[in-house]
């Protein structure tokens, strides 16, 4: 559990938005991903309480990597996300009640979230605190951003709508459709098809 | 000795971090309980207003009612809707259930003489997204809207637009929609009968 090489911090931050993107390229996350995006709103802020429990998460495990017995890692792990997890429930409680009751259990469910305790496993536990931290942040952006954009794909289509503003001309008819669980399904789907042929492309 | 050596050598970071989150969590929760309660007691009273138009503001009458339900007991606030020229407009208290998922806290509301429901509004649940959470949505809800306080049956079919004590449950979810009807059975007759023998209505 201890420092093989310090890896480079520019790579390290971007690596979450498009070359390891957690959701694009890892396919984790995928409950989320597909459960809060029917909105831009409710993305945003699963997105912010997902950058929120990583970066906290990976600096407590960073800091303890070098006390930490391989058997017990796990353990430690999800009891360190499951604080974290529920202190930003509680802050989602307190001040942002009603988006608190829109995302309803998903917000506990990030404890269950493969790319926290995978953040926390791949790099964390293996890496210093600047490192862990800049891997969090990548990370939890680039989640944020795959988010963001599903969401304000389906939105658009759905309601004709941006975070409440009309962005359509009055003559465009919703997709009620992309608004409904079958809506995140087929954008996500287009969306990593259209990554992969990138990613063939550029390779 | 050795064996007590080595279960401290092996678990001492697990306990102290137990202990330190516990006293973070601990921190969190009491600095940010009085927001959240008064969160709750604004979505309380909001619920409420939506439910009993006519009311201005709200009295408790009622505190801590106790009602039976099988091996529990759960206890119920009562709360009177008063207009401005003082009259009551209606009763409402808080009652829940098992749903599918979690527990289903609901805010439920009479008309004034306990004959009537009034409607209900969804004040807690866990339910699944997209089915069991439309007992949020009005199809299923405004059934209740002028229900008698009569012991209510679940329907998996009907008109949903006839008021009377059958509930056409929502497709797809039937747990949450039967969680709903025995939330209103548990709690709506008991409720009137310990009213009227505190006197507060007849």
């Amino acid at each position: 559990m201890s420092d093989i090489s310090t890896p480079a911090l520019g790579p390290t931050f971007t690596a979450g938005f498009w070359k390891e993107n957690p959701v694009l390229r890892l396919l984790l996350g995928m409950c989320p991903t597909l459960a809060v995006t029917a909105a831009l709103k409710p993305a945003l802020t699963m997105g912010c309480c997902v950058i929120f429990v990583l970066t906290c998460s990976n600096i407590v495990v960073s800091l303890m990597r070098n006390l930490l017995k391989p058997h017990l890692r796990i353990l430690m792990f999800t009891l360190t996300i499951a604080t974290f997890v529920t202190i930003a429930d509680l802050i989602l409680k307190a001040f942002a009640a009603d988006m608190s009751a829109a995302l309803g259990p998903y917000v506990p469910l990030i404890i269950v979230n493969c790319i926290i305790i995978c953040r926390a496993e791949a790099c964390a536990s293996k890496n210093g605190l600047v490192v862990s931290v800049i891997d969090a942040l990548g990370m939890g952006l680039g989640f944020t951003m795959t988010l963001c954009v599903l969401a304000g794909i389906r939105e658009v289509l759905s309601t004709g709508k941006l975070m409440e503003v009309s962005v359509m001309p009055s003559a465009f008819v919703p997709w009620a459709a992309m608004g409904m669980p079958v809506g995140a399904f087929i954008t996500l789907g287009l969306m990593l098809g259209l990554v992969n042929i990138i990613a063939k492309k550029t390779s | 000795m050795s064996k007590v050596k080595f279960f401290i050598e092996q678990s001492w970071l697990l306990i102290v971090a137990a202990l330190l989150f516990g006293v973070l969590l601990a921190g969190a929760q009491t600095g940010l309980n009085p927001r959240i309660k008064a969160n709750e007691e604004k979505k309380l009273s909001d619920s409420m207003k939506m439910l009993i138009t006519d009311a201005n503001h709200f009295e408790l009458v009622a505190e801590d009612v106790e009602i039976p339900t099988g091996k529990k007991v759960v206890l119920s606030d009562v709360y009177r809707g008063v207009t401005q020229s003082g009259d009551i407009a209606g009763y409402a208290f808080i009652a829940e259930g098992a749903g599918f998922a979690d527990k289903i806290r609901l805010v439920i509301a009479t008309d004034v003489g306990f004959t009537r429901y009034m409607g209900y509004k969804v004040m807690f649940s866990n339910e699944t997204p997209g089915f069991g959470d439309k007992v949020k949505n009005d199809f299923y809800s405004q059934q209740y809207v002028g229900a008698p306080i009569q012991r209510l049956e679940l329907a998996k079919a009907g008109d949903n637009l006839v008021i009377d004590q059958r509930i056409v449950a929502i497709s797809g979810a039937t747990v949450s929609s039967d969680a709903v009807i025995k939330i209103f059975n548990t709690f709506g007759r008991k409720i009137k009968s310990q009213l009227q023998a505190q006197g507060v209505i007849q």
